[in-house]
């Protein structure tokens, strides 16, 4: 198994820390396996994430725009109905409630995709989802070692073309 | 003594003196209410309602405990820890312990500042805060249920503060409390004891230092990295308390030397500094302390207590400045030199033979320092300060050291890209490197990870120097409490709604961003006519921040506790004036009854006054017991996305329509209302976010029509500038076709049909079906049961 160190350092949650993911694969079978998939993608992206970030979309995953980059989509030209908006501290809220019914009241998430939130914000909701979530599984597919994901892509982001084809392995496949 | 028997008349006792130890409230205007000097189990009822709605969220940073010696425990998955208690419980008993801190320490605060102002002017010292404050401390009457008069009745309302931490902080003992919500109770609890005693400790600074005693138009003082004058010898005073350094203003000004000095502070002494006498300045928060130092400013380092560097007696002694240690909080390993000689402490800093010294003796703190500081600034050939490097070779052989190896990003709070800024600088290039000091903290994590010990921060001042020297501004002067008047002014607007709300800006500097973010965020309510007030670090960073008229908000919004004025209570403790304003809306306005009378007034503001806290970089455990206390007042607490590692928050559920209910006293019935304002205690992520959050948590329950109307035009109108779209929830606060946007209302009528399938009669352009509620101007909301017997009579 490969060990993979925080993305910021001292951010080392206890005995439980993510699986590092190597290949995208994996990841679209999670997607395709899951009930109720949910991708939460924030503010802190590139160009490159983004467009395929919107990729995901026209593949029918469900995405939550969350740290106000909705607007990033609006400009893109996706209808906000299509994309949901929230604030990802009141989401994780929501998350860890087995009775939540999610965004279209058809219940809640089994698998959550987590993308671009700010790194130390992002850790301390995928913290909550870890512990207190045992129904939602959380995948980071960031380009930073997220700890406490169940799965998560190493630290990639001063390689970007690795990180990105790891994101093109996902969407081929689904 | 003797007692006055029958038959004795009063001009039959001659040369005698009565003194009367104490009348139980000779002027009784309102009876005690249920809660006097409430006890931890006295207000928990409260609690357990607020809890219920909002309920605790827990995100922790670790997943193990390691407080005993049968650990280290995993705790992850919401295990069980050896001594039974659960990762939740476990969480909730940490945020209680950093409650009880932060309680600890304002409460300390006060205690320092009692004793020594009852040692030099005795009990009966009375408390006077100018004309216009009758209500002189409402946080004090509404908890203890007394009205203090005196520095004597502000040492009881201490005493129970004291009490209470004690039992709060026994609480969290292996072996005490299992149950997380009764955790949450606890910290609540401290959290509000935290405000009497941030109320106690600006009383009496205010009332024995002759502060400014609620007037708007207090002074506008420089503030900033470029505000000293180089060719004077410069003080600087930094921490929370400034009773010990005081005096150096009042020996100066006794010399006539006043202007010959230079005095200046660091954090919450700052504030109070400039409170004591405007002609002394403000450099800023913490993230100012090694910038300051580093750049060689001070002559003499004043150091009392709280949110000072750990590492401050290091970085003085590295550049040669002698520092006072004053406060028993922390005494810096120095030698105790309270009973030496005035000329032998003189020797001992200005030869070098000590680095510093612990003089707890405020007196002498303003004897020795001025004269410290000239004699350090002559020592240097007064040709020191403002250089964080000797030349730009310097410099450029510092950054060459730098191999990229990007040990500093990981250890950055932020991550900043240091190692892309050092590689451009080496080129000759510094943009990328003077972009960080923006967002740099000052923390110097990064030098301590970094193998060639370059001087990270010293890089960074050094390559941003001109416009780090230039943002240099103007703060009004903490004026201390609201008005009375002020608050007959606009209690019935803020409760009506017609003024959108009150925005608290307190708290610390852990911004996520650029500082300039927080006057953004601001002046978008300045100028919409929210009441703006502030206190502590965030209200000395707006002072630093100019337009591009060169000003800061201070000089372009009115000091006014009136929509759109821009208030600074001052330092941290003034933050009790906030809450106190909460409350005097509850009384004034309302004639509700303070007198220990707790859950009735915080349940009043939850449901009627639209004020929401905002701290866009909390890190202090003070902030976490401000925060708090403010949330079991009812007002809920917007944090910045550091806050999330505080580790709990309060969040509601609109979802769950069995939480969101009031008891109507009008109708005498339990009606089902919007989800406001639905959360007690949040983090944000991004300024956007944080203005939208703001604007949507200042809507309430009891807003009228017209309030309502005015508070989601803001709401919608700001989420249609920073998202692009309507919000998704904007419905849940329709209850009437009144109560929607006058210029939107046909647009957002037709959603509702539309989108919300709620019914319209389009010939009458009227809401028939669809709202969670109707609107009813008589509603009068009270989730508190016995508040709902008691006016249903």
């Amino acid at each position: 198994m490969k060990f993979e160190q925080p993305f910021n350092i001292a951010n080392i949650p206890g005995p439980k820390m993510a699986l590092v993911l190597e290949k995208g694969k994996p990841v679209a079978g999670m997607i395709k396996r899951a009930k109720r998939p949910l991708l939460i993608v924030g503010p802190d992206l590139t160009d490159a994430m983004f467009e395929r970030v919107l990729k995901f979309v026209d593949k029918g995953v469900q995405v939550v725009a969350t740290g106000g980059v909705i607007k990033r989509f609006i400009k893109a030209g996706y209808k906000a109905d299509k994309i949901k908006t929230a604030v990802l501290h009141e989401l994780a809220n929501f998350l860890v409630d087995p009775e939540w019914k999610g965004f279209d009241g058809k219940g809640n998430y089994d698998l959550v995709l987590m993308i671009g939130s700010t790194y130390y914000y992002g850790s301390q909701v995928l913290s909550a989802i870890k512990n207190f979530a045992p129904h939602v599984r959380a995948i980071s597919i960031d380009r930073y070692y997220h700890p406490n994901a169940a799965m998560s892509f190493g630290n990639l982001w001063r390689k970007e073309e690795e990180y990105l084809k790891l994101l093109d392995e996902i969407l081929a496949e689904l | 003594m003797f007692e006055i028997g029958k038959g004795v008349f009063v001009d039959e006792l001659r040369n005698v003196s009565i003194r009367i130890k104490e009348i139980e409230e000779e002027e009784i205007l309102e009876e005690v209410g249920p809660t006097p000097k409430p006890g931890i189990l006295e207000l928990r009822k409260w609690d357990h309602k607020l809890l219920e709605r909002y309920e605790p969220f827990y995100a922790p940073v670790q997943d193990f405990c390691n407080l005993c010696t049968m650990g280290p425990c995993d705790l992850s998955f919401n295990k069980k820890g050896a001594c039974g208690i659960d990762l939740r419980t476990a969480k909730a008993r940490l945020v209680t312990i950093a409650c009880c801190i932060g309680s600890a320490s304002h409460t300390a605060h006060a205690r320092h500042i009692v004793d020594h102002l009852i040692e030099q002017l005795g009990e009966d010292f009375p408390i006077d805060l100018g004309g216009e404050v009758n209500i002189k401390a409402p946080i004090i009457k509404t908890v203890i249920g007394i009205e203090p008069k005196t520095l004597g009745d502000l040492r009881k309302a201490l005493e129970w503060v004291e009490k209470e931490i004690v039992k709060v902080l026994h609480s969290t003992h292996i072996g005490n409390e299992e149950s997380y919500i009764d955790y949450e109770s606890k910290s609540m609890h401290v959290s509000m004891a935290d405000h009497v005693g941030m109320e106690v400790a600006d009383i009496a600074q205010i009332v024995a230092f002759n502060f400014p005693k609620a007037e708007p138009n207090t002074p506008l003082v420089p503030t900033g990295f470029g505000i000293i004058d180089r060719s004077k010898p410069v003080i600087v005073v930094v921490g929370h308390n400034v009773m010990y350094s005081r005096p150096i203003v009042e020996v100066l000004e006794k010399q006539g030397k006043i202007d010959a000095f230079e005095i200046a502070g660091l954090c919450c002494t700052a504030h109070d500094i400039v409170r004591t006498n405007s002609k002394a300045k403000i450099f800023g928060p913490i993230s100012y302390q090694l910038r300051v130092i580093r750049a060689g400013i001070p002559d003499v380092v004043v150091s009392d207590e709280q949110c000072i560097r750990a590492d401050l007696l290091e970085a003085c002694k590295k550049l040669g400045i002698p520092l006072i240690a004053t406060s028993d909080a922390a005494a810096r390993g120095l030698p105790d030199a309270n009973d030496w000689s005035v000329e032998k402490i003189v020797e001992s800093l200005i030869s070098g033979k000590l680095p510093g010294v612990f003089l707890s003796d405020p007196e002498k703190v303003g004897i020795v320092a001025p004269i410290v500081a000239e004699a350090i600034f002559n020592k240097n050939g007064k040709n020191r300060k403002y250089r964080f490097f000797a030349s730009d070779d310097e410099f450029r052989a510092e950054v060459s050291k730098c191999t990229q190896c990007m040990n500093c990003v990981f250890a950055c709070p932020h991550n900043l890209r240091v190692d892309l800024g050092m590689a451009a600088a080496k080129r000759g290039e510094i943009r990328k490197l003077a972009s960080l000091e923006e967002q740099c903290l000052a923390c110097g994590k990064c030098e301590q990870v970094c193998p060639k010990n370059i001087k990270i921060i010293n890089a960074i001042m050094f390559a941003n120097f001109e416009k780090l020297y230039n943002k240099t501004g103007r703060t009004r002067v903490g004026r201390g409490p609201i008005q009375d008047t002020e608050i007959r002014k606009v209690g019935q607007p803020i409760v009506f709604g017609q003024i959108p709300g009150v925005i608290a800006a307190v708290g610390c500097i852990n911004f996520p961003d650029e500082m300039k973010s927080i006057r953004e965020i601001l002046e978008e309510f300045l100028r919409r006519k929210f009441i703006v007030v502030t206190s502590g670090c965030h209200a000395m960073e707006i002072g630093m921040i100019k337009d591009e008229e060169g000003l800061t908000l201070y000089e372009k919004y009115p000091g006014l506790f009136d929509a759109g004025g821009l208030v600074n209570v001052g330092s941290c403790v003034a933050n009790s004036h906030i809450a106190g304003a909460a409350i005097k809306i509850a009384n004034i306005f309302a004639q509700r009854k303070l007198r220990g009378n707790y859950a009735e007034i915080a349940d009043y503001i939850l449901n009627r006054v639209g004020a929401v806290g905002f701290s866009w970089g909390p890190y202090s455990h003070k902030a976490a017991s401000i925060a708090t206390g403010f949330n079991r007042l009812g007002v809920p607490v917007v944090v910045g996305p550091h806050g999330v590692k505080y580790r709990r928050a309060y969040i509601g559920k609109p979802w769950k329509r069995e939480k969101w209910w009031v008891y109507d006293i009008k109708s005498r019935q339990k009606v089902f209302i919007e989800p406001a304002p639905d959360c007690l205690l949040v983090a944000v992520e991004t300024k956007e976010e944080a203005i939208v959050q703001l604007a949507r948590l200042c809507i309430r329950p009891n807003d009228t029509a017209q309030g309502r109307q005015i508070k989601l035009t803001h709401y919608i109108e700001l989420h249609k500038k920073y998202y692009g779209d309507l919000p998704d929830d904007w419905h849940l606060y329709v209850r009437t076709e009144s109560d929607l946007p006058l210029k939107m209302r046909e647009e957002l009528l037709k959603v509702l049909e539309e989108v919300h399938g709620w019914k319209i009669d389009w010939n009458r352009r009227k809401i028939l079906e669809g709202p969670i509620r109707s609107y009813d101007a008589g509603f009068n909301p009270t989730i508190v049961e016995e508040v709902y017997e008691k006016y249903v009579r």
